[in-house]
């Protein structure tokens, strides 16, 4: 697959980059982020809990940086295991570039496959599902990043309506986002942001399909190409 | 004689014998919601069982813990292949002679394989422990395209074979590869295309679905510790196969098994072979002494439990400029997935492919079949279809089709031209077939003219000038087909299933008040067999079908059959019934003679009992012949009228059909439009003419399904794709077409009542049908074959390649 997509953010690059390298602020805006620790300097570990459809589960995943070239962009991968959901593994490259305004243009580059129950749902729901929580991330981070904006008030909204804690028949154990630590977590962000930390993740990226079916024409080609299936879930 | 006297035709009609569009008996309780299917069957103490299925589709086990499962409450068993390995049940052979992993034993070779048994005292409790359990893998290169299994540097997919140059069916050329299958005459078949004037060639895939049955596949074993007894209730197309194979594997003497199936909801094949749930419940409920229940979810059944097709024909017909047929020449690459799981009778790995010449009459043909392994889930059934029939009528309808484009000529005409005449029958085919009867002119013409084909005709040579000047966006296809099935496996010379000859049986009880208690070996699962078989012991043996109980799936009450699947049940045990009766008939004329007081010889049979010749007052019918059979038998007779008749069919029967479709389809959005589908079948005698109708609209719309957007489809790295009703494709009332039925009839000469089964001939004939009218649309833009399924998305991409 290729999710490719491109986002303008309200603030300098170097502000941007440094959002993107910490663990704090990535954590608030992956949907469903339960934690995420840095292991080394280039290396994390997450824990996503997504619900596609019917399929509900936690991603215990790693992630690693490469290609890093501040404060212009870098490569994540990583993979993450579901359990009985399904696994998933990818990547994306990140790029970062001013905009001319001030602003930021953040472009992301997906490519990822996923595999197990996740995969059999489909195409139709993945798609959407990943696109909408790409779109989430992006709000969030837009919104927490942001100088454009007053820092306060529609940020907390915006959190609030966020990691989509869709109450399933088996009972709502997705924690919905506690709004006063996340508020409390914002206050501080400023300040931490110059604080120089390194790394981490860009999640989450999404899970994506693209079937290209072949249909024959001419009778001459094999019969199961294009069956490609691409999709992920980088977590 | 007064006037209370029933008429002849009354006394006819009160029967309700063959011919009568008698109303189904079963759907008192359908309809009602009064069925009794295996996940209604609660048995005290009953717990739940379900499986942990593989992410991967080839993959290493490197490790599976089972830890933190064991520990939840309520959780009693977790059963690996570890635990099956003492009791050699770890592995299961199939009905293709190969074995299955009942649990993955160290490696996984599809996505969705059992890996583990969860029991627990309830199906909530065995979800939650199926998240627990941690299984450890790594990846192995994953094939999914056939034509890459037998690559040289392909990865070996079962390495339990490893070093095996021979299998169940000859020698193994890579080991990847499971059989070799020829037939015909390959000198004469090759000469008659060196000498052809003109040939074709193409390969025509009939990609991978699966029959899908409303009900998936489900079981419930309960082990008597006690008694040392065995009850397995599930959905099973064979019940009594499945006695016998539980025996074998499990070593409990075959009467101490007891085999229900109960109502069954839908099969079309998916039910025959032995799945792992059983296996797994029946050894979980001999370890916990309690009954233990496993019922497949719908992704389940969709991605594990057979699919079916997955065909991929390479054919060729050789012929002359006129459109004489000289020669076919067939090749198939078989994707079997797995394990070889094919459920055909075990000397047929291709099933009854070769009945690839169709209904016509071509002088030579050969045909070779390679099956492959692949990493996809194990099957390869006759999903409402004898065996591989489907696959050999769509192969040779597209190939006519193609012929009749290269040399100009109607399709219809290029059929009429090369059919057996009716005067060849029994016809010998150049593959090795006896076809019974048919007179294929009849049909095809009989069709031709009620749908008025030449002015449809006419009038797609005007659309398609129509659309050359822009006028119109439509593209008008008309789909011809004409089909000949090979059903009612079969005789035991040449059909066997592990051994077990493929006869059927019935057992006809009549009570003294003249009603009656029949079973059979065939097992309805949505067929109408409580109603049909009624029919014909009504017509036999003169008592009403409402006074006539038909029981079927109970292996200890039944008589021995090898069940329902590939239309065998009216040809096998249709006869069966049929000569139970006369049996039965034959010792009722005894008892009426002696009540009569005259000679056997002087009595005939008159639609309900017997009368005198030439003195036709003096009658017994058969309920008062009945009461004499107990109470009164002739001296020396013993008392009771009742037969059982087990029937070896000296033949398979020969249902042939004519159907077309017509068809507009959007260029601009690929939607098809079915304007008309005419479906005419001679499926011989004809026993209820109303479920017979029911049939052909439930096999048109699995045809339907199938030809437009129906597939198990896997991606690269061995994901099996969209296995949930919202991706594949199950047409309801607002997709499905209006069917238009005709028939026409020519019996069976070599079956008791001269039938020859239907249930599936509308699968066969249909799929070519709608693949024919789509290929006919585009035909005149230069394309000669559109691979299935033709989804709108695919019809619209071959539109926006042809340019259009």
């Amino acid at each position: 697959m290729q999710m490719n997509d491109s986002r303008r953010i309200g603030a300098p690059r170097d502000v941007v980059w440094a959002a993107l390298n910490d663990p704090e602020v990535l954590k608030l805006c992956i949907p469903g982020c339960d934690s995420l620790e840095m292991t080394s300097p280039t290396e994390m570990t997450a824990k996503v809990t997504l619900k596609i459809g019917p399929v509900k589960a936690t991603f215990g995943g790693k992630v690693t940086l490469s290609d890093i070239d501040a404060p212009n962009g870098y490569r994540i991968s990583g993979e993450g295991s579901g359990g009985v959901a399904g696994f998933a593994r990818g990547g994306a490259v990140v790029r970062l570039s001013d905009d001319g305004s001030g602003a930021t243009l953040l472009a992301y580059e997906v490519d990822a496959q996923i595999g197990g129950k996740l995969a059999q749902l489909g195409a139709r729901l993945i798609d959407s599902t990943a696109r909408k929580l790409a779109g989430e991330f992006f709000e969030t981070f837009s919104a927490e990043v942001s100088l454009d904006e007053p820092v306060a008030g529609p940020a907390i909204e915006l959190v609030e309506a966020m990691p989509a804690p869709e109450v399933d028949a088996a009972g709502a154990d997705v924690a919905a986002p506690d709004v006063a630590a996340t508020a409390k977590a914002k206050s501080g962000w400023l300040k931490r942001m110059f604080g120089a930390k390194t790394m981490v993740l860009l999640g989450l990226l999404g899970l994506s399909y693209a079937a290209l079916h072949v249909c024959c024409v001419d009778g001459s080609h094999d019969a199961l190409a294009g069956m490609v299936i691409c999709g992920g879930v980088a977590s | 004689m007064n006037d209370m006297t029933p008429t002849r035709a009354e006394r006819e009609a009160r029967l309700e014998g063959m011919g009568c569009k008698r109303k189904r008996v079963e759907d008192v309780r359908f309809t009602q919601g009064k069925g009794n299917y295996v996940d209604d069957i609660k048995l005290p103490g009953m717990l739940h069982g379900d499986f942990v299925r593989s992410q991967f589709g080839h993959a290493r086990i490197k490790k599976i813990d089972a830890s933190k499962a064991l520990a939840l409450p309520g959780v009693l068993a977790v059963i690996t292949a570890e635990e099956l390995k003492p009791l050699g049940l770890h592995w299961m052979p199939t009905l293709a002679g190969d074995v299955q992993a009942v649990l993955a034993d160290g490696k996984v070779c599809f996505q969705n394989q059992e890996i583990a048994f969860v029991v627990a005292e309830n199906r909530y409790i065995t979800d939650d422990a199926l998240q627990l359990i941690e299984v450890e893998y790594e990846e192995l290169p994953v094939i999914v395209d056939p034509f890459k299994s037998m690559a040289p540097d392909a990865p070996v997919l079962r390495p339990d074979l490893d070093g095996k140059t021979t299998g169940a069916h000859g020698a193994r050329k890579h080991h990847n590869h499971i059989f070799e299958w020829s037939v015909g005459d390959k000198a004469a078949t090759d000469e008659a295309f060196a000498q052809a004037e003109i040939t074709v060639n193409h390969l025509i895939s009939y990609h991978r679905t699966h029959p899908s049955p409303l009900e998936t596949c489900q079981a419930i074993a309960s082990f008597d510790k006690v008694k040392g007894e065995l009850t397995v209730y599930g959905t099973f197309q064979a019940p009594h196969v499945i006695r016998t194979v539980a025996s074998l594997l499990s070593k409990i003497p075959e009467h101490k098994i007891h085999v229900v199936s109960p109502d069954i909801g839908g099969g079309f094949g998916n039910k025959v072979g032995a799945y792992s749930g059983y296996i797994c419940a029946i050894v979980a409920s001999i370890v916990t002494g309690r009954p233990v229940k496993w019922v497949e979810d719908r992704m389940e059944n969709l991605s594990t439990t057979s699919f079916a097709r997955d065909y991929h024909m390479t054919a060729e017909l050789a012929a002359t400029r006129d459109g004489r047929v000289t020669g076919l020449r067939v090749h198939v690459l078989a994707d079997h997935g797995a394990f070889d799981a094919c459920a055909d009778p075990s000397k047929w790995p291709a099933g009854f492919f070769n009945i690839v010449t169709g209904s016509y009459d071509f002088p030579v043909a050969h045909l070779s079949v390679d099956g492959v392994y692949t990493n996809k889930a194990p099957g390869g059934v006759a999903y409402r279809c004898s065996f591989r029939v489907t696959e050999a009528a769509y192969c040779i309808e597209r190939s006519m089709d193609i012929l009749a484009q290269k040399l100009g000529m109607d399709p219809a005409d290029l059929r009429m031209k090369n059919f057996i005449r009716r005067e060849q029958f029994p016809y010998q085919s150049a593959l090795g077939w006896e076809y019974d009867s048919g007179d294929y002119h009849l049909a095809l013409q009989k069709a031709m003219d009620t749908v008025g084909y030449r002015q449809l005709r006419a009038e797609q040579a005007a659309k398609r000038e129509a659309f050359k000047r822009g006028e119109t966006r439509d593209l008008m296809g008309i789909g011809v087909s004409f089909f000949t099935e090979i059903v009612g496996a079969g005789p035991s010379k040449n059909c066997d299933i592990l051994g077990v000859a493929m006869f059927d049986s019935a057992e006809i009880r009549i009570h003294p008040t003249g009603s009656i208690i029949a079973r059979m070996g065939s097992k309805s699962q949505g067929q109408g067999h409580e109603t049909t078989w009624a029919q014909i012991i009504a017509t036999e043996l003169g008592i009403p079908a409402d006074d006539i109980m038909i029981e079927e799936g109970n292996t200890d009450t039944a008589p021995y059959g090898l069940g329902t699947y590939g239309s065998r049940s009216t040809p096998v045990a249709g006869a069966a019934i049929a000569m139970a009766a006369r049996k039965i008939k034959n010792k009722a004329q005894m008892i009426a003679a002696h009540l009569l007081e005259v000679s056997e010889y002087d009595l005939e049979w008159d639609i309900d009992g017997f009368r005198v010749k030439g003195n036709p007052e003096r009658a017994k019918t058969m309920k008062e012949i009945a009461w004499a059979a107990y109470n009164a038998p002739p001296p020396g007779l013993e008392p009771g009228l009742e037969a059982v008749n087990y029937y070896d069919p000296p033949n398979m029967t020969y249902p042939f059909g004519a159907y077309i479709c017509v068809m507009d389809i959007d260029v601009d959005t690929g939607v098809a439009k079915i304007r008309r589908f005419y479906a005419l079948d001679d499926c011989g005698t004809r026993i209820n003419p109303m479920i017979i109708e029911g049939q052909v609209h439930g096999g048109l719309t699995e045809a339907f399904a199938i030809a437009m957007g129906q597939e198990i489809k896997y991606d690269e790295i061995g994901n099996v794709m969209g296995a949930s009703f919202m991706d594949f494709f199950l047409p309801t009332a607002v997709e499905t077409p209006h069917w238009e039925t005709d028939f026409t009839v020519t019996p069976s000469p070599h079956h008791p009542i001269g039938a020859k089964g239907v249930g599936e001939s509308p699968n066969v004939g249909g799929v070519p049908a709608f693949s024919n009218a789509v290929n006919d649309a585009f035909g005149f833009l230069g394309s000669t074959h559109i691979q299935m399924p033709h989804d709108a998305w695919r019809l619209w991409e071959a539109a926006r390649r042809l340019g259009v």
